[in-house]
C-alpha cells in the first residue's frame, strides 16, 4: 500500500528571500506589532499571574490522592491491595487489619503513599473496585521541607476533601 | 591646567566609563522585558525592594547578588589558570575601552577654550574603535582555548572564523563612509552629518551610504556576537560555547561584556550613520544662538512628556486582577510624585539657562541636549539589537560564511567603487 506523497515546495530560493532583508523586515514588523501593543497596554498579556490567580483544574485532572468514605464516615477501602499491586512506581504501602464496623472483614491499618515516588498515573484509581481512592482533590503543588513530609498517611488521605461534586466527577469519566 | 580643565576631564572620562556600565542594567532590563512583550508575556516584574519594583529593574540587582555570591569554580583540568581568568577581563574591558573615542556632544566652548567631548580626545576616531573592538574576540578565543573543553574550543574557533569573515566587510563599509566624510575623526564625522542635503534632508550617513550602513550594521551584529550571529555561544549546539566552563562573576564579566559591546557598537552605528549627537535640522550654532527659545520650548515639552508618561504608568502599573488596596497603585503614586519632582528640577535648571541664555551657559545647555540626543539614539539602536534577537533564528554556519564572503564582501567592494566614483564626479 503506497501512500500519496505530497511534494512540498522548497522555500528560500526566491530572489526576495535570498535578499534576507525583505523577509527580515516583515518578521520584525510582526514582532514590533506585538511589542508596541503590549507596551502601550499590558492588560492583554497571555500570562497567568500565578500565585495570586490559580489555574483552573478540571475534574479529570489527576491531583494529590485521597481516600473516600461512606456517608456514615467509615472508609470505603477494604485493603484488597489492588492499587498497591497495580502501582508502576511502587509508591503505595498498605498494611491490612481486621475490621469491626460491619462493612467487611478487612481494612487498612496503614496506608501510605510516597509522593516523591508517585508518578500520578492514576492506575490506582482505575484499579480500585470500591471507588475508595481518588485523585480529585485538585491539589497540584505539594511542597515540603523534608522527605518525610511527602509520605501521605492514612489520616491525611482520609481528611482531604474532594474538590468537585459527585456529578462533576462522574461526568469526568470516572 | 585650570580647575575647569580638570573638572571637564574628570566628567568626560566618567561619562565614557560609567555610562556604558549603567547601560548594562538598562540593556539587560530592556532585553528581558522586550523579549517578554514581543512574546506576549510580561518579563521579570516581581523582584522588589519594599514593594518598589522600578518596572523590573530590581531584578538586575537580584541577579547581580546571585552572580556575586555563587561559587567561583576554576575546573581542575584547566592548565593555564592565568589565561582562564584573563579571558573575561579582556572581553569586558576591551568593550568598555572601545567606547572611549566616541563623541557624545559637539566641541564644547567655555571661555573661548575648546573641549572635545570624548572620553579620550583623540584624532584616531574610527581607527581606535576598529583597533580596540577587534581585540574583544581575543578574549573569546582565549576563553575557549583555556577552558580545555571541546565545546569551549569549538565556540572560540567559530568566533575567530566569524570575526575574520565579518571584520573585512565591516572595515570596507567604514572605508566607503570615510571617502564620503573625508576624515577619520569621529567628531568631524558627526559635524559633517549636521548639514542638510538639498536643504531639507539631514545629511546622515544612512542617507549618503544606505548600502554601507546595512553592511556595517550586519557586520556589527556579527562582531558583537549577537543573534543571528551568536555562533560562539550557540546554546543548542555547543551548550554555552566559549563560556561553558565559567561560573559566578567570571561568567558575569562575559555577560556584562556582551552588553557593553552591544552598547558600544550601537553608539558607533549611531555616530557613523545616524548623525551621532546631532539633533536633526538643528545645528550646534542654531541651538547656541537661540538658547533662550530652545530652553523655553524645552520647558513646555518636558512637562508634556512627563504628563503622558504618568498617564501611561497609571494605565499599565496595576494588578491585572481584582485586589483590595492594590500596592501597585501606591507604587505608581510615589513614582508620579518623584517624576514631578525631577521635572520641577529640570524646569528650574532650564529657567536658569533661559535667563543666562548667552556665553558658556548656552553652550552647556546645547552640550546637555546633544548628550541626551546621543543617548536616546543609542538606546533606540540597542532596542533594534534586542528586537532582532527576538525575531530572527540563528544562521547555519555555512550560511554565515556564505553571507560574509559571497554577499557582504562583493557588495562592500562595489559600494567603495560607486562611492568613490560619485565623490570624484561631484568634487
Amino acid at each position: 500500500m503506497s501512500g500519496k506523497a505530497k511534494i512540498l515546495e522548497r522555500k528560500g530560493k526566491d530572489f526576495y528571500e535570498r535578499l534576507y532583508l525583505v523577509e527580515i523586515f516583515k518578521g520584525m514588523a510582526v514582532t514590533f506589532r506585538h511589542f508596541i501593543t503590549n507596551f502601550l497596554d499590558n492588560s492583554k498579556l497571555y500570562v497567568r499571574h500565578y500565585p495570586e490567580i490559580k489555574p483552573e483544574i478540571t475534574p479529570r485532572w489527576r491531583g494529590r490522592h485521597r481516600l473516600t468514605t461512606h456517608e456514615d464516615g467509615t472508609m470505603k477501602c477494604v485493603a484488597c491491595f489492588l492499587c498497591q499491586t497495580n502501582c508502576p512506581a511502587n509508591c503505595i504501602m498498605i498494611e491490612a487489619g481486621e475490621r469491626f464496623d460491619g462493612r467487611s472483614e478487612k481494612m487498612p491499618v496503614r496506608f501510605e503513599i510516597d509522593l516523591l515516588e508517585c508518578i500520578y498515573c492514576g492506575f490506582c484509581v482505575e484499579a480500585c473496585p470500591k471507588d475508595a481512592i481518588r485523585m480529585d482533590t485538585g491539589i497540584f503543588s505539594v511542597t515540603g521541607q523534608e522527605r518525610e513530609s511527602f509520605v501521605m498517611r492514612l489520616d491525611a488521605l482520609l481528611a482531604t476533601p474532594g474538590a468537585f461534586t459527585e456529578e462533576e466527577y462522574k461526568k469526568g469519566g470516572a | 591646567m585650570s580647575q575647569l580643565d580638570i573638572l571637564l576631564l574628570v566628567l568626560r572620562v566618567a561619562f565614557g566609563a560609567l555610562v556604558p556600565l549603567c547601560f548594562i542594567a538598562v540593556l539587560v532590563w530592556m532585553e528581558r522585558r522586550g523579549a517578554g512583550f514581543i512574546q506576549d508575556r510580561s518579563g521579570p516584574n516581581r523582584a522588589n525592594i519594599f514593594g518598589f519594583r522600578a518596572a523590573g529593574l530590581v531584578q538586575n540587582l537580584a541577579d547581580a547578588i546571585k552572580l556575586i555570591t555563587k561559587e567561583d569554580i576554576i575546573p581542575d583540568h584547566v592548565r593555564h589558570r592565568f589565561y582562564f581568568v584573563l579571558a573575561p577581563v579582556i572581553v569586558f574591558f576591551i568593550s568598555l575601552l572601545s567606547f572611549a573615542a566616541i563623541p557624545f556632544a559637539d566641541i564644547l566652548v567655555i571661555n573661548g577654550k575648546q573641549y572635545i567631548m570624548q572620553a579620550i580626545p583623540t584624532d584616531l576616531g574610527i581607527l581606535w574603535f576598529l583597533a580596540i573592538a577587534g581585540f574583544a574576540v581575543y578574549g573569546i578565543i582565549l576563553a575557549g582555548w583555556s577552558s580545555h573543553n571541546k565545546y569551549g574550543m569549538l565556540g572560540g574557533l567559530r568566533a575567530a572564523a566569524q570575526v575574520i569573515s565579518y571584520e573585512i566587510p565591516l572595515v570596507l563599509a567604514v572605508i566607503s563612509a570615510l571617502i564620503v566624510y573625508g576624515t577619520v575623526n569621529l567628531t568631524e564625522i558627526t559635524q559633517y552629518q549636521g548639514q542638510l542635503l538639498f536643504g531639507f534632508i539631514p545629511m546622515w550617513g544612512i542617507v549618503l551610504q544606505p548600502l554601507g550602513a546595512i553592511i556595517f550594521i550586519v557586520a556589527a551584529f556579527a562582531e558583537s556576537n549577537r543573534i543571528p550571529f551568536d555562533f560562539a555561544e550557540g546554546e543548542s549546539e555547543l551548550v554555552a560555547g566559549f563560556h561553558v566552563e565559567y561560573s559566578s562573576m567570571k561568567f558575569g564579566m562575559f555577560f556584562m561584556g556582551e552588553y557593553v559591546a552591544m552598547f558600544t557598537s550601537s553608539a558607533i552605528i549611531v555616530t557613523l550613520y545616524f548623525g551621532g549627537y546631532q539633533i536633526p535640522w538643528f545645528t550646534t550654532e542654531t541651538l547656541v544662538n537661540h538658547a533662550g527659545i530652545v530652553s523655553f520650548l524645552l520647558m513646555l515639552i518636558v512637562p508634556a512628556f512627563a504628563f503622558l508618561f504618568s498617564l501611561w504608568m497609571q494605565k499599565n502599573n496595576k494588578r491585572p486582577y481584582a485586589m483590595a488596596d492594590d500596592p501597585n497603585i501606591r507604587e505608581t503614586a510615589v513614582y508620579t510624585k518623584l517624576l514631578w519632582i525631577v521635572v520641577g528640577g529640570i524646569e528650574v535648571l532650564l529657567l536658569f539657562f533661559m535667563v543666562l541664555s548667552a556665553g558658556a551657559a548656552a553652550n552647556i545647555l546645547v552640550a546637555l541636549l546633544q548628550i541626551a540626543t546621543f543617548l536616546i539614539k543609542t538606546t533606540i539602536m540597542c532596542f533594534v539589537y534586542v528586537w532582532v534577537r527576538w525575531t530572527l533564528p540563528r544562521f547555519r554556519y555555512d550560511q554565515l560564511q556564505r553571507l560574509g564572503w559571497q554577499t557582504l564582501l562583493p557588495l562592500s567592494l562595489l559600494n567603495i567603487f560607486v562611492t568613490s566614483a560619485v565623490v570624484v564626479a561631484l568634487s
